[in-house]
């Protein structure tokens, strides 16, 4: 089985006719790329601030599980919804948007993945520069039910989804962690829905092999 | 988390324990991973960090499309007399003289190249002829221009190449030599 997660892999024809009637955002989508067609900028990016603080749960949930770093995740994020405000006008308003925000949002992750490897084969060691990333504040204690769930299970939870192939690994975290249908899942990474679903299969099955407990 | 149940799968689930209960524990262990992904990300991205990429996010929108705000060189330091008029006439007299130069010795060694190909040409042509007729032979050596024997055996040619690596100025390329493979090794 092939290893390369998916990239850019153009979807099947029809593949991304709309199943469900479109969200608030994807008519929000669709407002701002006219705002953005009649010369409104300042307007659109106004209305854009509403979509971001929509998504952006969702968003920092995919990333943060792709890229297992908060920085890496922060700036994949944004990365993401820039991108989409650049390249609003190409926007389908007849599609969710949710699918298309998440098909961009992989391909900025799987670059930072990229880079952050090239950057690991080339770094100079910590020792050697005086540079030293802005520290993002601490989180605040994390509540008795947050301290249960970061124990030994979760670190084997995590342990076990980073050990899934790269591809099981984008369907499982689509669809369980950012909740989306394998139909929109295979619409987002371009594969087809009988892919989504074997992918999909043997992820929960070396998952449940990894981590029940019977 | 898992699909919606059909009827027939209802049904088989409603008579089958065995079933039943392996679809509960799978529905358990799916909402288990998916809610420690959850915590996670929450925990590294509070909501004063959203808030603050938002704000990022928007901030660099507000530059985007924009051409970048070129800031003009500082004036204040200025010397009483202007650093160009005093150098500017000078770096133009390097300036012509280096291109000059250039031109010269381009010319100096292509007129050089051919009169070498020309010396050789001629030394050839009397070479050929002083076999044909010794009457011509005449030193036809000119400043600089070694004459080229006409008759050399290839032993006199072997020792003079030998000689000529064992001079100390061949010494240098001898690492050269030495990563250079010979010529039965390519074979």
């Amino acid at each position: 089985m092939s290893r390369t997660p998916p990239r850019r892999a153009p979807a099947p024809a029809g593949a991304l006719a709309p199943q469900a009637p479109l969200s608030k955002d994807s008519h929000l989508a669709a407002e701002i790329k006219r705002l953005v067609a009649v010369g409104e900028r300042d307007t659109a990016r106004e209305r854009y601030g509403e979509l971001v603080a929509s998504q952006q749960r969702r968003a920092v949930r995919i990333a943060y599980q792709y890229l297992r770093d908060a920085h890496d995740a922060d700036e994949a994020v944004q990365d993401a919804f820039v991108k989409v405000f650049t390249h609003i006008t190409s926007y389908r308003e007849d599609l969710p948007f949710e699918v298309w925000f998440t098909r961009i949002l992989v391909n900025a992750c799987l670059d930072l993945r990229k880079s952050r490897s090239r950057r690991l084969r080339w770094a100079v060691p910590m020792s050697a520069t005086n540079e030293v990333a802005p520290a993002e504040p601490a989180a605040p204690d994390p509540s008795p039910e947050q301290r249960l769930v970061s124990s030994e299970r979760a670190t084997e939870i995590t342990a076990a989804v980073d050990s899934l192939p790269d591809r099981q690994r984008t369907v499982f975290t689509l669809c369980h962690v950012a909740e989306q249908t394998t139909a929109e899942v295979s619409q987002a990474l371009g594969l087809s829905e009988a892919t989504v679903r074997v992918h999909l299969f043997r992820a929960v099955r070396k998952l449940r092999r990894l981590l029940d407990r019977a | 988390m898992l699909d919606a149940v059909s009827s027939a799968e209802q049904e088989h689930l409603s008579t089958c324990g065995r079933c039943d209960a392996r679809r509960v524990s799978m529905q358990r262990l799916l909402e288990e991973v998916s809610e420690t992904a959850h915590v996670d990300a929450d925990a590294a991205f509070p909501l004063e960090r959203l808030n603050r990429q938002q704000a990022r996010i928007l901030a660099r929108l507000q530059h985007e499309g924009r051409p970048a705000r070129v800031i003009a060189f500082p004036a204040g330091h200025a010397p009483h007399e202007p650093i160009g008029s005093r150098t500017r006439p000078a770096s133009r007299w390097i300036a012509a003289a280096a291109v000059g130069g250039l031109v010269v010795g381009v010319i100096a060694g292509r007129f050089g190249h051919d009169y070498s190909f020309q010396r050789a040409g001629i030394n050839r042509v009397i070479a050929s002829r002083t076999v044909e007729q010794p009457e011509l032979r005449a030193p036809v050596t000119t400043g600089g221009i070694r004459e080229v024997a006409a008759s050399i055996s290839d032993d006199e040619f072997l020792d003079q190449l030998e000689s000529a690596i064992d001079a100390p100025a061949a010494a240098a390329l001898q690492p050269l030599d030495d990563l250079t493979p010979l010529a039965w090794e390519v074979r």
